[in-house]
């Protein structure tokens, strides 16, 4: 009885996901956001600077991973609240952990589908080779889903328009690059910064993405998995708290 | 018929504001339950909180004796909802927000395709079954929104306003179609600021103003509240505006316009009397003359103190609509 309730469950987290994949993947908050923006980083940074592209290919997939999967909730959400579809959510018989579930999902097949750019350019034009399929699967699949319910989380934020939770949201994901090795490696950060960066779930993102691509790693794969797991699961339980404060407000 | 629906002391604060004042009342099993009330009353919170889009402050609810704070899932699963605006996906087509629907509430995947046919054919939307809802116009989102509300076949569908903002010819097929669904035996509770929409639907309505329930009875026995007060209509054939009226208002309430007065009065045959003998000595010319029964109108006036004339007004500038 129980096991065919979680299977109706996740049937109707997976509807949720694909409607949102339908709707919100081409909405331009999501392509500003979720593909340009990491882009248009990723070259300012790189574009004159000796970095090899061995080393650039996984900045960039790190790079898109975080920002793709985290932008897709704070998209459809605010944008539900507004048109109020997000209430046909409320008053169906589903749990608010399915709804959240089922656009993590979507921010998650976003930020992987996203990713695999840059991964499979790298592969076919730049000779990147993958060296740890493990450690680049995690990084990538791990990696989106916590980063999409941390979109999930920021999208409990009053607003009803994908900018009020963009903003706030981007005032998190910028610093987060400069404390994340993605353009400094871990081991030359001053040693505040490696600690700061031991707690950013973006530098065990790039730290996995790096070892899979045949880079060095710093604080190890179990680690780095670990810590991207605790990540997910904060997020999800922050997000449905959140979620359901705000229920209690309205 | 049993009480499907049965609310005890139900309340809702915002911060000082109480929006539903310790509301109790029941719903009967299979019939039209009108909700009126001028804006603000508190109408739509009150069907929110029974659907579980907010919680209550204060009392008690249950819906086919499942509590709607306890056993909200079970809740959600007898009752379908249509909200004051059409809240479809704008993207999706008129089918694929059915078959998403129908996805949400567990319909079993071989009666959805059954299912969304026929509602499309009774909503008239078969035509419209692979077009943009967003591109629609707003009969035909209204009517697809009660389709989707419809998609689980829910014992009881909440209506919030449906009417609202529509045209004419959509208004007449909409109520046709609240009578028709009652006939299947499904429960309908709907909120109004239309009076006569009221009458013309509902076994029975509740009166709400300012967050409390002032009367819940059938429209008829609503009227009867004000029975023995009879409006006599009197036309004549030139204006009455500057007439001093008083001798008049010993008989009842008078209200003119132009060349029309209107007479609020208990005993009919000595109001037409001193009509008679008013137009005799002011000279006028009596073109018609009425007497029409208390309506609606006249009982919602006479237990709320607000005009409808004022209910529609506020609506209007709000910009009710789908």
């Amino acid at each position: 009885m129980r096991r065919k309730q979680i299977v109706r469950e996740l049937k109707v987290a997976w509807a949720i996901a694909t409607k949102d994949m339908k709707i919100y993947y081409l909405k331009t908050p999501s392509l500003m956001f979720g593909i340009l923006f990491p882009f248009a980083m990723f070259l300012s940074f790189v574009v004159g600077r000796d970095m090899p592209i061995s080393r650039a290919i996984p900045v960039l997939v790190a790079q898109t991973v975080f920002f793709a999967a985290s932008s897709i909730g704070p998209v459809s959400i605010p944008i539900e609240r507004r048109l109020q579809t997000f209430d046909r959510f409320l008053s169906a018989p589903v749990s608010l952990l399915t709804v959240l579930l089922g656009k993590t999902i979507a921010g998650f097949v976003y930020g992987v589908g996203i990713s695999f750019i840059p991964v499979a350019i790298g592969l076919a034009i730049f000779g990147s080779q993958i060296t740890d399929l493990v450690a680049l699967t995690m990084g990538m699949g791990l990696s989106a889903f916590g980063f999409a319910a941390m979109g999930i989380m920021f999208a409990s934020l009053p607003g009803q328009g994908p900018g009020q939770v963009l903003m706030p949201l981007n005032f998190v994901r910028i610093p987060l690059l400069f404390i994340s090795g993605v353009y400094v490696a871990v081991k030359d950060l001053p040693s505040w910064g490696q600690v700061a960066s031991a707690a950013s779930p973006l530098t065990h993102t790039i730290e996995l993405i790096r070892l899979g691509l045949g880079g060095e790693n710093f604080f190890g794969p179990a680690i780095n998995m670990a810590v991207l797991t605790f990540y997910l699961i904060a997020f999800l339980i922050a997000g449905m708290r959140f979620h359901i404060i705000n229920q209690k407000r309205d | 018929m049993n009480n499907i629906i049965m609310t005890e002391g139900l309340t809702k604060h915002y911060g000082s504001l109480v929006a539903v004042n310790h509301i109790s009342m029941q719903v009967k099993e299979g019939e039209i339950f009108g909700f009126l009330g001028p804006n603000g009353a508190g109408k739509t919170t009150t069907i929110r909180m029974l659907v579980g889009l907010t919680t209550p402050s204060e009392g008690t609810a249950t819906i086919k004796g499942y509590d709607i704070q306890e056993e909200l899932l079970n809740v959600k699963r007898c009752v379908g909802v249509v909200p004051e605006t059409s809240n479809l996906y704008n993207e999706l087509t008129v089918g694929e927000n059915l078959r998403f629907m129908a996805g949400m509430y567990h319909v079993p995947k071989n009666e959805r395709a059954n299912r969304i046919t026929s509602l499309l054919k009774t909503f008239g939307l078969t035509e419209r079954s692979g077009a943009k809802f967003g591109g629609l116009s707003k009969g035909l989102k209204r009517r697809a929104t009660i389709a989707a509300a419809l998609v689980h076949r829910p014992e009881i569908l909440f209506l919030d306003e449906p009417t609202s903002g529509l045209d004419v010819m959509s208004t007449r097929s909409l109520r046709q179609f609240l009578r028709d669904l009652r006939k299947t035996g499904v429960t309908v509770f709907f909120t109004t600021h239309y009076i006569e929409e009221a009458d013309q639907l509902c076994n029975r309505i509740a009166i709400i103003v300012k967050g409390r329930v002032i009367a819940v009875d059938t429209p008829e026995n609503l009227k009867a509240i004000v029975q023995g007060t009879f409006v006599v209509e009197v036309v004549f054939t030139s204006p009455v505006e500057s007439i001093n009226l008083e001798e008049l208002e010993t008989y009842g309430k008078v209200e003119v316009k132009h060349n029309t007065l209107w007479i609020r009065v208990s005993d009919v045959s000595k109001s037409l009397k001193a009509l008679t003998s008013f137009a005799d000595d002011h000279g006028l010319e009596v073109v018609s003359m009425n007497t029409v029964k208390p309506s609606l109108e006249d009982a919602f006036v006479h237990l709320t103190g607000v005009e409808s004339e004022v209910m529609l007004m506020e609506k209007e500038r709000r910009g009710g609509g789908a």
